[in-house]
């Protein structure tokens, strides 16, 4: 099918492009020379086989012969493959089938996924030096900035919703508060009584001495 | 092909003694060797890439497997082949011209592609290879070039391993009307034209356009592959037929 054979290659213009200016993509190309592995997305289910050689990668659409190492992985686990750690978890949840060495896995993850690739380093040999440094710099300056940003947005957003929930509280809290002010009240009574009764004692008392302070001072 | 008395043969649409035709066609390749990828991508618009991915993956190749890649020209479906068969299998890059052979030994040696590939100036009607001797044979836009095409198949045919395929990717005709006005429009009015003007050889690029009007239809090739014994003969129309690849199968 002509369409898939168009998706194939841009697939492959891409990867090798890519790899063109990734350093580290020879070593790992000449690792798994000759191995031909074939992947599919759960979510399509039509293989596409990476024949990998010192050369390139070339992504065919359609394979006779047997492949070294096959894989299923569903669309959303892509971008785990290449975290040795989450492998078996990927396996053990179902969301990557392979029938081959896990080995290969790993490998051919990290040659699709981990590059290396020095754009400051690429870049001045289009547009010299001082403009690589400075569209980088400038680059990695947004980047920086916009994660930042990205990480208030996240925490204000935090802030607003606990703070929405405080400012709007649940009949049952209402219910609950007006219960508190009640007995505060009733409390607030009954300390003012007893308050109350005691200055009056108090006063009583005081009365009492006075006036027998006046006759005995007479 | 259409029987031409007394030994004449077409070149385009002119028509010539049959073994000057083999040296009108060198002249040709001779000349747009150098600049054969380019324009293939220009006239092309780069389709004939897409072209050559059905071609493999119909080839059915796989690890060890020994590949002839006949008229190979300058080698693209040689470099892919190559890397498919690996370490083990062997693939033949075989050619008429040595100015094509030589392009396409240059370029192939320039992407790291050594060791399985060799390369054998041949002509496709009598190929200087034994027997049942390859397990998939291409031949990519060079049937229409040759000159006596069933003995060319034939040949293909013998050399051809018993659950061989032979693949025939080549110019043929447009199903739909449209399509072939536009084709004729831009083959005979543009592409000559280009042809002058990137490679400065409007000659060579006529010659194509009027080669690929004389060469045989989609059936009418299918036909003669039958005829020398090819079976399970099938043919899948590219573009709408403005290319077709025909494969058919050694049993
Ligand atoms: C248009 S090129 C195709 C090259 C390559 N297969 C491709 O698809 O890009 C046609 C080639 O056929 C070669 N050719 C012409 N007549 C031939 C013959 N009788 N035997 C072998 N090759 C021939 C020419 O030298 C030329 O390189």
């Amino acid at each position: 099918m002509p369409l898939t054979n168009l998706l194939c290659g841009l697939l492959e213009t891409g990867v090798n492009q890519l790899h063109q200016l990734d350093s580290s993509a020879v070593i790992k190309r000449k690792q798994l020379n000759g191995t031909i592995i074939s992947a599919s997305l759960k979510e399509l289910n039509f293989p596409l086989y990476f024949v990998i050689s010192d050369q390139q990668v070339d992504v065919l659409n359609k394979f006779e012969g047997q492949a070294d190492c096959n894989i299923r992985v569903s669309f959303n686990a892509l971008n785990k493959l290449q975290d040795n750690h989450q492998l078996t978890h990927l396996i053990k949840t179902g969301q990557l089938e392979v029938d081959g060495d896990i080995q290969l896995v790993q490998q051919f993850a990290k040659l699709l996924t981990d590059m290396d690739i020095d754009w400051e380093e690429h870049l001045s040999h289009k547009v010299g030096d001082v403009i690589a440094h400075k569209l980088c710099y400038h680059a990695k300056k947004i980047h920086q900035g916009s994660l930042a940003q990205f990480n208030k947005v996240e925490k204000q957003t935090a802030l607003y919703v606990t703070e929405e929930i405080k400012l709007a509280p649940s009949g049952l809290e209402v219910a609950y508060f007006c219960e508190q002010v009640k007995t505060l009240e009733t409390q607030a009574d009954k300390l003012l009584l007893s308050l109350n009764n005691k200055l009056e004692q108090l006063a009583v008392k005081s009365n009492k001495r006075l006036g027998a302070n006046s006759l005995a001072g007479k | 092909m259409q029987e031409t008395p007394d030994n004449k043969t077409h070149f385009g649409f002119k028509t010539v003694e049959e073994d000057k035709k083999v040296e009108l066609v060198a002249d040709v390749f001779h000349s747009v060797a150098a600049k054969y990828d380019i324009m293939n991508d220009v006239l092309s618009m780069g389709i004939h890439r897409i072209w050559k991915r059905f071609t493999v993956d119909c080839s059915g190749v796989r690890q060890g497997q020994k590949v002839l890649d006949l008229a190979g020209g300058t080698g693209d479906l040689t470099a892919k082949f190559s890397r498919i068969v690996g370490a083990k299998g062997q693939v033949v890059l075989a050619d008429i011209n040595d100015s094509m052979l030589k392009v396409g030994r240059t370029k192939l040696r320039d992407m790291g592609i050594e060791g399985n590939v060799s390369y054998v100036q041949a002509n496709a009607e009598e190929l200087p290879f034994p027997d049942n001797h390859f397990d998939l044979i291409t031949i990519a836009f060079g049937l229409r070039n040759v000159t006596d095409k069933d003995k060319a198949l034939a040949s293909m045919y013998r050399v051809l391993k018993p659950g061989g395929r032979l693949l025939v990717l080549e110019f043929s005709k447009p199903v739909y009307t449209p399509v072939e006005k536009f084709y004729d429009f831009y083959s005979f009015n543009i592409l000559p034209k280009l042809g002058k003007l990137i490679a400065n050889d409007s000659e060579s690029y006529q010659y194509l356009a009027e080669s690929i009007r004389m060469h045989p239809d989609q059936d009418t090739l299918k036909e003669m592959m039958n005829n020398v014994g090819f079976e399970g003969t099938e043919y899948f129309n590219l573009s709408a037929g403005i290319v077709a690849l025909h494969r058919g199968y050694k049993y």
